[in-house]
C-alpha cells in the first residue's frame, strides 16, 4: 500500500535512477560466481562436452561474463548441473532432458517478462511515485526486491511441484484404467503377452 | 532338391500388403502400390560373412535356378524364380540372408502375377490366407534403453568431430538404436501398412523381421540399364507451404548439406562410372519432399558395359556408401566400429530382391526397426562433418527414433496423419 498519493513524492527523477541502479545493483550480486568452466566440470564430474553442448543450446548461462570475456558460474550454476546429470543417472535419456530444458526455458523465459514487467509496474513504480527521498527509495526497493526474489523461487517451485504430483498421479490413473479395459478385453488371454525385459513381471505398476 | 516354379497373371486389384498373411516369414518390397510380396521358405541361402556375401549368395541364386523347373509366361521384372534379401551392414557380422519364398504376389505396370516356387516333394502352397483381423487393442511400444547411452552417443559424435578436423577423414555417420517392448508382439506386415501408407513414395520391405520405408533407391537393374537415386541431406518441412519451401531453399544453399551430399552422390559414381558407359546424373541435387522431411536428392543412369554384372555385385561394390559409411570409407568404418558402441545388425544396410539373372532392386534399409516378438529395435543415423555440432545431432537422431516409434504405435485403422511424428 503506498504510503501517499502517487506523485507527491519530494524524490526527482535523478534521484530515482540512483534506486534504479541500487535495484540492478542487487540484482547482480545475488550471489558469489567464483567458478569457471573447468571448475564446474570439476565439481560435477560432467564432461566438456556435455557443458559445451549444454551451454550453446542456451540451456546453461553463465551468471555472468567476466571483463575479458570469460564465463562465471555460481554454486547454485553447479548445484543445477549435478541436478541434470542426476536426472541422466537416474534413467532419463540425455536428449529427453535437454528437451524439457529447452521447454522449461521457452516456459519460464514467457513467465519472467511478465513477472519483472508486473514488478516494475506494480511494485517499483508505486515507490518511485511516493518516496520522499533517494535515500528512502533505495532502501525500499532493495527490501522489496529481497524479498520477493525467494518468495517466487519459492512459489514457482512449490506450483511445479504440485503440477508435477498431480498429472504423475492423473496419468498412472489414466493407465490403470487402460489396463483394465485391456484385460477385460483380451479376456484373460495372459498367455500371449511377452514379460517386460529385464524386470520382473511383479514389478510392473500395470 | 529341384525347384518347380510357375507364375500366372491373376486377377486381383487389392493392395499387394492387403494380400500379405501375418507370418513370420512375410517378406516384402513394395512402392506406389506395385513391387512384391512374398512368404513361406523354399530356399533359405546363407550368404555368410565377408565382403564377398553378395557375390557368393547370388552364385547360389544362379545355381538353384539352373536347377529349377520354370514356367513363367508372365515375364515381367520379379516373376519367375526371385529371392528377396537383406544383408549386414558389417561385413563381418552374421545375420545375411537371401529367400527364395515359396509364393510370390507381384505387381508391375498394374499387371497383377503369382509365382508358387515349389521344392520337390513339398505339398503346393496354399492360396492367400485373408489377413487376419488386427487385435482390438493394442499395446504401445516403450523405451527399452539404447546400446550406448545418448550421454556417451554425444561424446561419440565429439570425438567423430574432432578427429574429422584434425583430418582422419571428411565425414563419418554415426547411428544410435532404441530398444522398445510391447505387452504383445509386433506385426511386420501390419507396420509395414502403415508405412506404405504413411510413405507412399517409399520402398516398404519387410525382410526376417526388418521392417521399414526406405526413400533411397541403392541400385536397379534391368538388363543393362541401372539407376541409383542418393539421398544425403536432410531437413525438416513445416505445415506452413511459405515455410516449408523456405526451408527447402535453405537445404538447396546450406554448405553443410551441400559437401554432405556431394560425398555420398560421389561415392556412387565411383562404383557406376567405370562400370556403365553412359552414366548420367543430375547436374546438382534435387529436392525430394517425404511426409517429414525433405532431402537432397541425385539420381543416376546408364547402361553396364558389361552386361553380366549382376544387381548383388553392384550392391556389394556400392555399399557402404558414404550415405551410411562416410568419406573415405575405410576411415569411416574404422571411426564406425570404435564410436558407435553398438552392432547395426541388418540396418543402413542393402536390402531388396535379386533374380538369377542379376536384374533386381535394392535400397538401403533406413527408417526400419527390427523386430522380435514382442521387442524391437529402432535405429537413426547423422551424418557427422566437420561443422556438426554434437547437440543437434543428438536432437535430429531423437527426432527420427520418436518418428518411427510414433508409426509402430498408432493402432490398426488410424493411420498416422501428417505432422504425427
Amino acid at each position: 500500500m503506498p504510503e501517499n498519493p502517487p506523485h507527491t513524492g519530494a524524490a526527482a527523477e535523478a534521484d530515482l535512477d540512483a534506486a534504479d541502479a541500487a535495484l540492478a545493483a542487487a540484482a547482480a550480486d545475488d550471489e558469489d560466481a567464483p567458478y569457471d568452466l573447468d571448475d564446474v566440470l570439476e565439481r560435477t564430474g560432467a564432461s566438456r562436452t556435455l557443458l559445451e553442448a549444454v551451454e550453446r543450446a542456451g540451456l546453461l548461462m553463465p551468471h555472468h561474463r567476466s571483463a575479458d570475456g570469460q564465463a562465471r558460474y555460481s554454486e547454485a550454476d553447479v548445484a543445477a548441473v549435478s541436478a541434470g546429470l542426476t536426472l541422466v543417472d537416474a534413467g532419463l535419456p540425455l536428449g529427453e532432458l535437454l528437451d524439457l530444458a529447452r521447454r522449461t526455458d521457452e516456459a519460464i523465459d514467457q513467465v519472467a517478462d511478465h513477472a519483472v514487467e508486473a514488478f516494475l509496474r506494480f511494485v517499483r513504480d508505486p515507490v518511485r511515485g511516493t518516496a520522499r527521498s533517494e535515500t528512502e527509495a533505495t532502501a525500499r526497493l532493495v527490501t522489496a526486491y529481497d524479498r520477493m526474489l525467494p518468495a517466487t523461487e519459492r512459489l514457482v517451485a512449490h506450483h511445479l511441484r504440485r503440477r508435477l504430483l498431480g498429472r504423475a498421479a492423473e496419468r498412472v490413473a489414466e493407465e490403470l484404467h487402460e489396463a483394465a479395459a485391456a484385460t477385460a478385453a483380451t479376456d484373460g488371454d495372459e498367455a500371449d503377452r511377452a514379460e517386460p525385459p529385464g524386470r520382473p513381471s511383479g514389478d510392473d505398476p500395470l | 532338391m529341384t525347384l518347380t516354379v510357375r507364375s500366372g497373371v491373376i486377377e486381383e486389384d487389392r493392395p499387394l500388403l492387403e494380400l500379405l498373411p501375418s507370418t513370420p516369414d512375410a517378406l516384402a518390397w513394395v512402392r506406389d502400390g506395385e513391387g512384391l510380396v512374398a512368404w513361406g521358405v523354399a530356399r533359405w541361402i546363407d550368404p555368410g560373412r565377408g565382403w564377398t556375401r553378395f557375390q557368393r549368395s547370388h552364385a547360389a541364386l544362379v545355381r538353384l535356378t539352373s536347377a529349377a523347373r520354370i514356367d513363367d509366361p508372365v515375364g515381367l521384372p520379379g516373376s519367375g524364380l526371385i529371392a528377396l534379401g537383406s544383408y549386414s551392414f558389417d561385413a563381418d557380422a552374421p545375420g545375411s540372408l537371401l529367400v527364395v519364398p515359396r509364393v510370390v504376389i507381384g505387381r508391375r505396370d498394374g499387371v497383377t502375377f503369382r509365382t508358387d516356387i515349389t521344392p520337390a516333394g513339398a505339398a503346393p502352397a496354399a492360396p492367400p490366407a485373408e489377413p487376419a483381423p488386427a487385435p482390438v487393442t493394442r499395446d504401445r511400444p516403450r523405451y527399452a534403453g539404447s546400446s550406448l547411452p545418448d550421454l556417451h552417443w554425444l561424446e561419440a559424435v565429439a570425438q567423430a568431430i574432432e578427429r574429422i578436423r584434425a583430418g582422419e577423414a571428411d565425414k563419418v555417420v554415426l547411428a544410435r538404436d532404441h530398444a522398445v517392448w510391447s505387452h504383445e508382439p509386433f506385426d511386420a506386415v501390419d507396420l509395414a501398412r502403415r508405412l506404405t501408407a504413411r510413405f507412399p513414395r517409399c520402398h516398404t520391405f519387410i525382410a526376417d523381421g526388418l521392417v521399414g520405408a526406405t526413400p533411397e533407391l541403392l541400385l536397379r537393374r534391368r538388363g543393362s540399364a541401372v539407376t541409383s537415386r542418393v539421398l544425403a541431406g536432410t531437413t525438416a518441412r513445416s505445415d506452413d507451404e511459405v515455410e516449408d519451401a523456405a526451408l527447402g531453399a535453405a537445404l538447396l544453399r546450406s554448405a553443410k548439406d551441400l559437401d554432405e551430399h556431394r560425398f555420398a552422390a560421389e561415392s556412387v559414381q565411383e562404383v557406376l562410372g567405370p562400370r556403365c558407359r553412359d552414366l548420367t546424373g543430375d547436374r546438382g541435387p534435387r529436392l525430394l519432399r517425404l511426409d517429414n522431411v525433405q532431402h537432397l536428392a541425385t539420381t543416376f543412369a546408364g547402361t553396364l558395359d558389361d552386361p553380366t554384372t549382376s544387381a548383388l555385385e553392384l550392391v556389394g561394390a556400392l555399399h557402404p556408401t558414404a550415405a551410411v559409411g562416410g568419406t573415405p570409407r575405410d576411415a569411416a568404418l574404422a571411426m564406425i566400429a570404435e564410436l558407435e558402441g553398438m552392432s547395426r545388425g541388418r540396418y543402413a544396410a542393402p536390402v531388396g530382391w535379386t533374380d538369377a539373372a542379376g536384374d533386381g532392386e535394392w535400397g538401403i534399409a533406413l527408417r526400419c526397426a527390427e523386430l522380435a516378438g514382442a521387442r524391437a529395435r529402432l535405429f537413426a543415423g547423422v551424418g557427422v562433418v566437420a561443422a556438426s555440432l554434437p547437440e543437434a545431432e543428438l536432437e535430429e537422431t531423437r527426432l527420427k527414433l520418436l518418428a518411427m516409434q510414433a508409426v509402430l504405435e498408432t493402432g490398426p485403422g488410424t493411420p498416422a496423419g501428417p505432422g504425427s511424428g
